[in-house]
């Protein structure tokens, strides 16, 4: 699992509009924004780089996003739990 | 409970991500990035890839990287990173990762044709000091070589250039950099007598426009692309322009993009040249008192073998073009010859293509004339569905935008101009455009040469890694400069050998002829990025050489050598490296190597003890040497002089070289270490601190000489992120030959000082005209050099072109991103990208597998029509990082005739269906 810090840019008259967008990307999270300069802190969760990668241009297909780019990078190598539910047996 | 680990870390990243960027946060959340910090040690660095040089922070914890983050102090990066920051961290944990010494035995001993065993270092060093005095007795210094690298550390490249330049005599060390801005060293000699440029990354900042040429900075340089994409933000006036031969991200964010076609740019330079003239834009105050005019010979070949004994059939009809080439209806324009006759031209000057002498500026304002718009619309317009009206349109455009008097400039580029059968020229070419205009060295007016690995400058050009360098610029051929180096190094008179080696394509050649015979690389992986592949690597495996190749991983080099050396990545291990802004960062060993792996310098310095002085300071046979003061071919035995200074014949060349009572006096522990580590001191089993003595001893190459580093210990300041020399009195130089910022110029404002090549003759566009020699000092040159047509075109039978180059996820020949299991999956395989309807002239369609077809090769690969990267008809691109889409089998191994880099940019290919 990797975790990102990204820092994402849109003119502040859209933090609003984009908040609400990047929160609807799957593995995003908002924890902070300025108003007033338009940054928005956002956190990337992934499975993988792959999917990191994926994500990172999402972003920054989203309408308005003038800046996207990771900041940090948490390489969490938390073992797995092998005595967890399996998630098929969960479902149940 | 794993749920509420995750987020109490999703809040620390997102805090400290935050706090990095400066996005103001409450007091519980600074709480919280402290928390999810509390455990790790946190020091500074810098990211171990492009030659941006941007300052991240590394978190280690029980001897292992745990996280990454831009560093918020940096002043390239201002804590952002790209997503190459990432790998910093990934790459040492790779599951190939080499650990112990592997050699190619059979039954216990060395074998060429054996297979790759475990062997114990003592083994390792014993072999392949058996082979280097097989090598070296055979054939002399110049029968042993070694492959560096601009991402070689500064201690280690300055330990294996005293190693091979004092010790050996040799002067075959050359690093990969040569195929990465040798182009623009050539030319920062050339035009202003001292390389590296005047500006730096806050002229972005400055500046009302950016021009990128050859340069796709969105892909290979993305930090600093921000930094121009946010300057527009903030400066409404900003214009973007990207010059290139093929759509690509940089496009996306530019105001203005044009495509050329490949060589083209040499035209479109001497177009704006025009234009400026006939504009009369010409900042005639400045170029009276800092410029002079320059013209060379243009029969300069390129740069290929002058025989063709050892090309394949199919190459030999281009290898002919060393020797006599006919001239193009556009280079006859271009030259002012009539085009209706035909002009076959012998390359008289190929080896002396560096020659120059000046003109006055009526010869060059003649020079340009030829290139009016419609000649270089014509000529350089690449892609054939844009019209030519619309295609004048933006050149002229151009031309407004760098004749404005009112308008700052950055000119940016990179692998475009250097990779370049002409590349030393088209470098000079920009210079003369800034210059005529005097839009340089000040805030905002920059032409700036992007770099492309770390310490390409820091270590390949500071340090002086090349064939023909020494420190501080010097090079071996001028007889002051090797007796500084001689009394600097305590070496006996004539120690320096004065011919210039082989640079790194010759290296290989030489390894085919048989001139060479024992060579050693590190920090890179030359046999997948030198151009011309099925050459070297027949080469490298069938003659009778020995390879050594230190690698981190199993990389194509590795793979064909002989012995393979594990080594220390990036912060395993002490350092330093410098960027492209002249910016030198240093860092600590914040975790230890794996297994037996060791860094290059504890090899370097282990395989010293194994020479003697007798056996190198003796006479030595060097073929072809021709200098004053030295007996023809030959190197005189300094032995008895050497004895006089106190050494002994049975003295190592590590206790000669590198332990010396200056080196012994910087006591190791030393308190910048702050706790870290140092393994090469400990392997060693030395108690001085290896890595600050040869610092502090390359340092006073440059010191007083307009290279001044500042002490080691300045650079591990916690409020230090490197500094831009010369750093003179405490005070680092942001833009140099000014006097506002550069305490080196002593006469006026502006002052070019470099003091290399200052004394001319004097003539016309054809050649001099006289023999008596005239010196400017102080002033810079300005180049008129014409279009010359690539070596190499599309023809009926190989029909495309092909460039190659470098994508986002992946840096270089992918030997450490490639490791990094999930991006490898992100992009998988290198792809061939083309025009959609190129395909289907065909009978292709994207995913398609083809064969694609070279003089020099073939390779299996799948073509793309939709990828970020879209080619205009008849051309194609494809990146070099994937090994299993060997790119380099099919690319022509000619080089710019004066820099010797390799041009990977331009080789006709055809494709077909597999």
């Amino acid at each position: 699992m990797n975790i990102s810090g990204i820092l994402v840019v849109v003119p502040p008259a859209r933090i609003e509009d984009a908040t609400r967008e990047l929160n609807a990307l799957p593995g995003v999270e908002v924890h902070h924004t300025e108003p007033s300069t338009g940054r928005i802190v956002v956190v990337q969760e992934a499975e993988t780089v792959e999917q990191e990668i994926a994500a990172l241009s999402r972003i920054k297909a989203l309408s308005g996003v003038m800046l996207a780019e990771m900041v940090y990078h948490v390489f969490d190598e938390t073992p797995p739990e092998w005595d967890a539910t399996p998630a098929e047996m969960a479902a149940s | 409970m794993e749920l509420s680990r995750r987020n109490f870390l999703k809040s620390g990243v997102a805090a400290a991500t935050a706090m990095a960027v400066g996005v103001p946060i409450s007091r519980i959340a600074s709480v919280a990035a402290a928390e999810t910090e509390q455990d790790w040690r946190w020091d500074k660095g810098v990211c171990r890839f492009c030659g941006v040089g941007c300052g991240i922070m590394i978190a280690t914890q029980d001897g292992k990287i745990v996280a990454t983050k831009g560093d918020p102090d940096a002043p390239v990066n201002r804590g952002l990173n790209c997503v190459k920051g990432y790998f910093n961290g990934k790459i040492l944990y790779g599951k190939d990762r080499l650990t112990q010494p592997l050699m190619r035995m059979t039954d216990g001993r060395f074998d060429k044709k054996g297979k790759f065993t475990p062997v114990t270092w003592d083994q390792a060093f014993d072999e392949m000091a058996i082979q280097f005095k097989k090598a070296y007795e055979e054939k002399g210094p110049t029968g042993i070589g070694v492959i560096g690298s601009g991402q070689w550390l500064i201690q280690e490249g300055y330990a294996m250039t005293k190693l091979m330049k004092a010790g050996f005599r040799s002067n075959n060390i050359d690093p990969n950099a040569r195929n990465c801005m040798a182009s623009a060293v050539a030319a920062f000699m050339q035009v202003f007598g001292i390389d590296e440029p005047p500006g730096n990354y806050d002229d972005i900042e400055y500046t009302d426009t950016v021009v990128a040429w050859g340069a796709n900075m969105a892909e290979a340089h993305p930090v600093l692309w921000q930094r121009v994409i946010d300057r527009r933000l903030g400066h409404s006036d900003m214009k973007i322009v990207n010059i290139t031969t093929l759509r690509n991200m940089t496009s996306e964010g530019s105001d203005l993009e044009i495509i050329i076609k490949p060589n083209t740019d040499t035209a479109l330079l001497n177009y704006l040249a025009r234009e400026i003239i006939q504009r009369d834009a010409v900042n005639q105050a400045f170029v009276d008192a800092h410029c002079v005019f320059c013209a060379g010979p243009t029969d300069i070949g390129y740069g290929m073998r002058a025989t063709d004994k050892f090309a394949f059939e199919a190459e030999k009809d281009i290898q002919a073009r060393e020797v006599e080439v006919t001239l193009t209806r556009d280079e006859a324009i271009g030259l002012g010859l009539d085009p209706e006759q035909v002009h076959t031209i012998k390359q008289a000057n190929a080896a002396t293509a560096d020659r120059h002498w000046l003109v006055g500026f009526e010869d060059f304002k003649a020079g340009v004339a030829p290139y009016t718009l419609d000649f270089v619309a014509e000529l350089a317009k690449g892609d054939a569905e844009e019209s030519l009206d619309a295609f004048k349109a933006k050149l002229m455009r151009l031309a407004d935008l760098y004749a404005d008097p009112k308008r700052k400039l950055v000119s940016f580029w990179t692998m475009g101009f250097n990779q370049h059968v002409r590349g030393t020229w088209v470098n000079e070419q920009i210079y003369s455009v800034h210059l005529l205009l005097g839009k340089i060295a000040e805030p905002g007016n920059s032409p700036f040469s992007l770099t492309g690995q770390p310490s390409a400058c820091g270590t390949a050009r500071e340090v002086g890694t090349f064939s023909h360098r020494l420190p501080a610029d010097m090079v071996v051929n001028i007889a002051k400069h090797r007796d500084i180096t001689e009394q600097t190094w305590k070496l006996p008179p004539k120690t320096l050998n004065p011919k210039v080696g082989s640079h790194i394509t010759k290296i290989m050649r030489d390894l085919e002829d048989g001139s060479m015979s024992w060579v050693w690389v590190q920090v890179n992986n030359p046999f997948q990025h030198v151009a011309n592949a099925n050459h070297w690597l027949k080469a490298a495996r069938e003659n009778d050489n020995f390879i050594v190749v230190s690698d981190a991983y199993p990389s194509i080099s590795a793979k064909v050598a002989d012995l393979i050396l594990p080594v220390a990545m990036i912060f395993e291990k002490w350092g330093g490296y410098g960027n492209a802004e002249r910016r030198t960062q240093l860092w600590r060993e914040q975790v230890p190597p794996p297994g037996e792996a060791r860094s290059d310098l504890w090899q370097i310095l282990e395989f010293s003890k194994r020479i003697t002085l007798a056996e190198v300071w003796k006479e030595q046979a060097i073929p072809g040497l021709k200098d004053e003061g030295f007996e023809e071919g030959k190197l005189p035995d300094v032995m008895a002089a050497a004895q006089e200074m106190g050494y002994q014949p049975e003295m190592t060349l590590y206790e000669a070289l590198f332990e010396t009572p200056e080196n012994k006096a910087f006591a190791w522990p030393d308190p910048v270490s702050k706790g870290h580590d140092n393994h090469t001191v400990k392997h060693l089993g030395v108690d001085w601190f290896v890595e600050k003595a040869l610092f502090e001893e390359y340092a006073g190459f440059g010191r007083g000489h307009h290279h001044d580093l500042a002490p080691f210990d300045v650079y591990y300041q916690d409020d230090v992120r490197g500094l831009r020399w010369p750093v003179v009195d405490g005070k680092e130089t942001p833009w140099r030959f000014n006097a506002k910022y550069d305490p080196y110029v002593k006469n006026g404002e502006i002052e070019f000082y470099g003091g290399a090549m200052k004394e001319l003759t004097t003539g016309n566009l054809t050649g001099p005209t006289t023999e008596e020699k005239t010196k400017f000092p102080g002033k810079a040159k300005i180049f008129f050099r014409p279009y010359a047509a690539p070596v190499e075109s599309p023809d009926g039978n190989y029909d495309l072109w092909l460039c190659t180059g470098r994508l986002l996820e992946h840096w270089h020949t992918g030997t450490m991103t490639r490791r990094v299991p999930e991006l490898h999956r992100a992009m998988p395989a290198a792809v061939l990208d083309m025009n959609e309807k190129d395909a289907e002239e065909r009978g292709l369609k994207r995913q398609d597998a083809v064969w694609i077809e070279s003089r020099r090769g073939k390779i299996k690969a799948v073509i793309e029509t939709t990828g970020r990267n879209r080619p205009p008809r008849g051309y194609s691109f494809m990146a070099f990082f994937d090994e299993s889409v060997f790119v380099n089998k099919l690319c022509i191994d000619a080089t710019c005739p004066i820099s010797k880099e390799e041009d990977f940019k331009k080789t006709a290919i055809k494709i077909y269906k597999v």
